[in-house]
């Protein structure tokens, strides 16, 4: 961090989210120009490069204002080190899902759509983290979430695609409307959309409104469940991760989901403070834990009997929305708040690494023809022992296995629980051990079906495609280096949670 | 310029390198490895004189060379302490370890052996972990070392892995050793735990920490609410049971007999330098911190001389050679504990520089007869072999004299002043620990006649008379290989005592007492004159003297010497002549007992399976029936808790709506009424 942050202006510190937009343009222009020869190698440069460029910008604003916040548009965005740490998960998403694409889409018209939706989404949830006010959050979610309605359901020609992108836009709609009665009742108590006049104005409710700002609040909770795929928002997101290509998928189970955490952070830090709240009898905290708990078991417990390994994969990222609950539900007044949030924070960069590295495998899979099933799987350890070894890293991060970061992010999510130190985090993170316990069973089962089970049938696996290689492999190499390097990300995590907090 | 104390490092890693070099490379050697072995201990060898003349001149070493975990005030490290007694021990080890890998050469090589890398490269390994025990500077490197030394044994006792008895004796010099070292280890972390360090020697280490602790000046933190005297006796008991267990005291001595599979230069290895050797060392080494504590000395004392009576009773009857040797060496390792803890610091050092001597030689010369006799071991087959192999002949008959202790041979003297020095020290002494030197000091003298009495039955019979079989008629020849070791042996035996003429000391003040003046006046804290202090001082142990310094001195010997001879010329009497019979029928029911060994094994063998096992299945039972039902059930709830979670997604969109909205208002409903908003 430098000593004296430089004053940026406005446009360049949202230069990350306009690099990104600017990108989606290009790709439409690309695509107008040429609408029948897309090059699957020009889209997917363009999308890789375009997001690298905002990964970039997001470090050079990192290090230029040292991550103090700046507000934008009279406190309508926030850029501050939450944001820009977010936008580097997202940007890294976005380049891994984008590479592997250069080969998924190989055979599919329609390239250039594919790639402007990714973008667009990633725009909105670059936007998601800056949203600093209540209608600022509800429009870049909705940003976010348009377009991965239309990508899970991009394979037109196959009904599991389109059926779970009806489902997805189903739900979707339903929880935007319930998130948006619930930003309405709180606009309603307290007369102001921006976070940080919402939590002066909190007091408001002393007159016998309490409940009706419960309401909103839980309900905001509800719009933000639905984005981070917890219980019980969480319907759609089996079938969408399923049906939708499976870099939708990793996209979705990573960057969507980290996007919904960010906004939670910050509304429920900054708009809605915990100890204010609780004064007025709204513990928003203990909605958490139940949230946390609930989310964590249910996605775990239906991942152990799937047949599916995308599916299990599906409800997998459903267990792990839950472990990063904690972080929301160990925001007790005891509890070290740059912790407990940074512990989150840390858990969903691993998360964004070896989750998307795992769907991506499961996109190889799919580029190859083999089927669904762990069976399908058996062998595969032989033909392809490369791709394997990352996924077998993959999945024992996922566990928690000290082969990865997952490992040391798992423990910083235990520390944060017990720093709390109340029954509610105890419980927390005594079910975060015991259902990492449990994930590692159905986790062996695809190690085991890769490495020592012997194929059923005749297995030849078509072709090692190299875009989708070169992201598995980075995936895979990040993941295991965050292991020795989280202590790099966490100094940088907790500064942010610790000024998003004063 | 670099001196000894550089070189010294080198001690321990010639043996190791020809660990190495055996192993790897032994099959493409001429003599096997042997060659590399004999090479490298002769190396030590040369070394540790060169040591122990510069520690001669005066000069000792304490410093760490290796630290491995460098926190707080004392770190854990791997260091080398170099002083009068670990520098006579190296001298000892190194010896005979050469003498064991020239004689290897006789027992091993020349009678066609296979797997002779692997042999050589355990024998090197040993040395190099005896080697480097004896300089440990501290007690958690010294245990490291303990247990590897723990591990050589039983890899060499198993050496010949394919009978059916070395495994076997292997794995229960192993366990009954490992059990003693359980204990070992609770004392070490106990040590660790209240004084912080467990170096031996210098103004922070831990016996003078106690010291001070027990003077009330210095700190220490005692466990249990015991007091300071009590918690550091329990402390010293606790690293007295690997003591026990390693030097084959009562009731953990029933390893060593079987121990006799091993081929029987490592017998002689084991027996008179390293493994049993290593336990009371260990005594010997923090005898600091046991002058301080009465009680443990009690139990040192009582137990080496119950062990001493003890095994020489079972040696009397017993109709193999080695069987007899190896009863022997009980004993006499009982002596040395009965020395230790009756205050002879000096007396119990003398008996284990001569014990080493004179049972190498007599396993050596044992090892001889057993390749006479193609690895037939009954005496009761043997006899007459005096004239056919004369040098085996007077080596072993001056190792005998040693052990039986008669004057003049080494046994005598080292013997002799054993016996004294508790002797005094039990008269001088008020209270209980007077008592049970006294009582320690009896048996102790009672055991005297039972060594004579088994060692002349053993030489009588080997030796003497008409030839009992055909074998003896003929026996094989051995070679310089063999000759050699027994001769240099043979030669010390009888002369080694001449290192510590204490008595003759007396009489005449020229006549020099070296082993005395060597120990007495080494560094600060780690001699012999500050022994005495302590035991006077803290511990309340004094001499006394009934009959006059001088005439308790000759009444001693005198006795000693007397029971001796008497022990002796009963075994002549009884085995004399061409063709002597066996007597033990006149025992009675007596010889029953003796020939099972008082039933030691049989009552262990019953904790073992009887009680242990027991204790086991039950712990199994509990394992299979309650944690693993446990952890089964578990899996077995998740996995129904995950079909039907799984059956909760039915795929139909209006569902999920209506869970969702109900899910959403259970949460309202639940958060509502418990911030009391309706």
């Amino acid at each position: 961090m430098l000593q004296q942050p430089f004053e940026i202006s406005g446009l360049a510190l949202l230069a990350p989210t306009l690099l990104l937009g600017v990108t989606a343009l290009v790709l439409f222009l690309i695509d107008s120009i040429a609408p029948e020869e897309s090059s699957s190698a020009l889209l997917s440069g363009v999308t890789v490069t375009g997001s690298l460029a905002a990964l970039a910008a997001a470090g050079a604003i990192l290090v230029t204002t040292g991550g103090d916040p700046q507000d934008l548009y009279g406190g309508q965005l926030v850029v501050d080190g939450m944001s820009l740490f977010f936008t580097f998960i997202f940007t890294s998403v976005t380049a891994l899902v984008a590479l592997a694409s250069y080969d998924y889409l190989e055979e599919f018209r329609y390239k250039a759509e594919f790639h402007s939706l990714t973008v667009l989404a990633a725009t909105g949830m670059t936007l998601m983290a800056s949203s600093n006010s209540l209608a600022t959050a509800f429009i870049s979610l909705e940003l976010a979430s348009l377009p991965s309605y239309a990508l899970v359901a991009f394979l037109k020609n196959n009904r599991g695609s389109v059926e779970a992108g009806l489902k997805y836009f189903l739900i979707g709609a339903l929880s935007s409307a319930v998130f948006a009665y619930g930003i309405s009742l709180v606009y309603g108590v307290t007369g102001h959309l921006q976070f940080n006049q919402v939590a002066e104005n909190l007091g408001a409710a002393g007159d016998g409104l309490v409940g009706v700002l419960g309401v909103g609040i839980l309900m905001i909770i509800g719009g933000f469940a639905f984005k981070t795929a917890s219980v019980p928002f969480h319907w759609w997101a089996p079938e969408a991760y399923e049906g939708a290509p499976a870099p939708v998928s990793a996209f979705l189970s990573s960057a969507s989901k980290a996007a919904g955490f960010v906004i939670a952070f910050r509304v429920f830090t900054v708009a809605f403070p915990q100890a204010t709240a609780v004064d007025l009898g709204i513990d928003w905290v203990l909605a958490f834990q139940v949230l946390a708990l609930v989310t964590m078991t249910l996605g775990n417990f239906a991942a152990a009997t799937q047949e599916n390994v995308k599916r299990m994969l599906a409800y997998s990222s459903i267990g792990h929305a839950g472990y990063v609950l904690i972080a929301l539900g160990a925001l007790t007044g005891s509890a070290d708040q740059a912790l407990v949030l940074g512990a989150g924070m840390l858990h969903l960069v691993v998360y964004g690494f070896m989750n998307t590295g795992a769907f991506l495998f499961i996109a190889l899979v799919e580029y190859w023809g083999v089927g669904r099933t762990f069976e399908d799987y058996n062998g595969l350890g032989k033909q392809a022992p490369v791709a394997c070894v990352a996924m077998t890293v993959f999945l024992f991060s996922l566990a928690g296995l000290p082969i990865g970061g997952g490992f040391l992010s798992k423990i910083f999510l235990i520390l944060a629980a017990a720093n709390a130190a109340t029954i509610g985090t105890y419980v927390l993170a005594f079910a975060l051990v015991v259902n990492s316990a449990l994930s590692l069973f159905y986790y062996s089962r695809v190690v085991k079906a890769m490495w020592i089970e012997d194929p059923v049938t005749d297995l030849e696996v078509g072709g090692y495609p190299t875009g989708l290689y070169a992201a598995i492999v980075v995936a895979a190499v990040v993941t295991v280096l965050l292991l020795p390097g989280l202590g790099l990300f966490s100094g940088v995590a907790f500064d942010a949670a610790a000024s998003m907090i004063q | 310029m670099a001196g000894a104390f550089d070189f010294a490092p080198a001690i321990a890693l010639l043996p190791f390198g020809s660990f190495v070099v055996a192993l790897f490379l032994g099959h493409l050697m001429p003599k096997r490895g042997a060659l590399a072995g004999i090479i490298a201990t002769v190396g030590s060898l040369l070394l540790s004189i060169w040591v122990a003349l510069t520690v001669l001149g005066g000069e000792t070493y304490n410093e760490a060379i290796y630290e491995f975990v460098a926190v707080g005030d004392q770190p854990i490290q791997f260091g080398l302490l170099l002083d009068p007694l670990s520098s006579l021990m190296l001298i000892i080890v190194s010896l005979i370890a050469v003498l064991v890998h020239v004689f290897s050469l006789g027992y091993m090589n020349d009678e066609g052996e296979t797997g002779l890398p692997r042999y050589y490269g355990e024998l090197g390994l040993f040395t190099a972990s005896m080697l480097a025990f004896v300089m440990s500077s501290n007690l958690l490197m010294a245990f490291m070392f303990f247990e590897l030394v723990g591990l050589c044994s039983y890899l060499l006792i198993g050496f010949w892995f394919r009978r059916d008895g070395p495994p076997s004796a292997a794995k229960k010099a192993f366990l009954v050793t490992r059990f003693g070292d359980y204990f070992f280890l609770v004392g070490v972390v106990a040590v660790f735990a209240t004084f912080g360090t467990a170096q031996f020697a210098g103004p922070e280490s831990f016996p003078r920490l106690a010291e001070a602790a027990l003077a009330g000046e210095g700190e220490a933190t005692l466990l249990f609410g015991l007091d300071a005297q009590t918690w550091f006796t329990v402390v010293g008991l606790l690293i007295l049971g690997g003591v026990m267990g390693k030097s084959a005291q009562f009731p953990f001595h029933t390893w060593l007999p079987d121990a006799m599979e091993g081929p029987t230069p490592v017998s002689a290895l084991i027996h008179a330098a390293t493994m049993v050797a290593a336990g009371v060392y260990l005594v010997a080494r923090i005898y600091g911190f046991y002058a301080l504590l009465p009680t443990a000395l009690a139990v040192i004392a009582f137990v080496g001389g119950f062990t001493a009576l003890f095994a020489a009773t079972m040696g009397v009857v017993k109709r193999e050679i080695k069987q007899v040797l190896a009863y022997s060496t009980i004993s006499q390792y009982g002596y040395i504990m009965l020395a230790l803890g009756g205050g002879g610091y000096v007396a119990g050092v003398f008996h284990l520089t001569t014990h080493a001597v004179f049972k190498a030689l007599l396993f050596l010369g044992a090892g001889s007869v057993i390749i006479a006799m193609h690895h037939n071991e009954d005496m009761w087959e043997m006899g007459g072999l005096k004239e056919k192999m004369p040098v085996t002949y007077y080596a072993f008959l001056s190792g005998s004299l040693a052990l039986a202790g008669i004057v003049p041979f080494s046994g005598f003297w080292s013997k002799d002043e054993v016996l004294f020095e508790t002797l005094i020290h039990g008269f001088g002494s008020d209270g209980g620990i007077g008592i049970a030197l006294l009582l320690a000091y009896a048996m102790g003298l009672v055991a005297v006649f039972f060594t004579g009495f088994y060692t002349f039955r053993m030489v009588l019979l080997t030796f003497h008379g008409e030839p009992r079989s055909d074998t003896a008629r003929d026996p094989h020849g051995v070679h310089w290989n063999v000759k050699g070791p027994l001769a240099v042996l043979g030669v010390l035996a009888a002369t080694v005592g001449v290192i510590n003429l204490v008595p003759v000391h007396t009489f005449v003040p020229a006549v020099p007492e070296y082993l005395h003046d060597w120990l007495f006046y080494g560094p600060e804290g780690l001699n012999g004159t500050y022994y005495e202090e302590l035991l006077h001082n803290v511990a309340g142990v004094d001499p006394g003297y009934p009959l006059g310094e001088v005439g308790t001195m000759l009444a001693s010997a005198a006795v000693s010497l007397g029971l001796a001879l008497a022990g002796s010329a009963l075994a002549v009497a009884l085995y004399r002549g061409d063709s002597p019979v066996e007597h033990t029928d006149r025992l009675g029911s007596a010889k029953t007992v003796l020939f099972n060994n008082y039933y030691q094994d049989e009552y262990q063998v019953w904790l073992a399976q009887g009680l242990t096992m027991r204790v086991a299945r039950g712990a199994d039972k509990f394992d299979q029936g309650v944690v693993d039902g446990v952890v089964n059930g578990v899996s077995s709830v998740s996995l129904l808790g995950g079909s039907r979670v799984r059956r909760i997604q039915t795929g139909i969109v209006s569902n999920y709506a209506t869970l969702l909205t109900l899910g959403l208002v259970a949460l309202l409903v639940g958060i509502g009424l418990m911030g009391g908003w309706f």
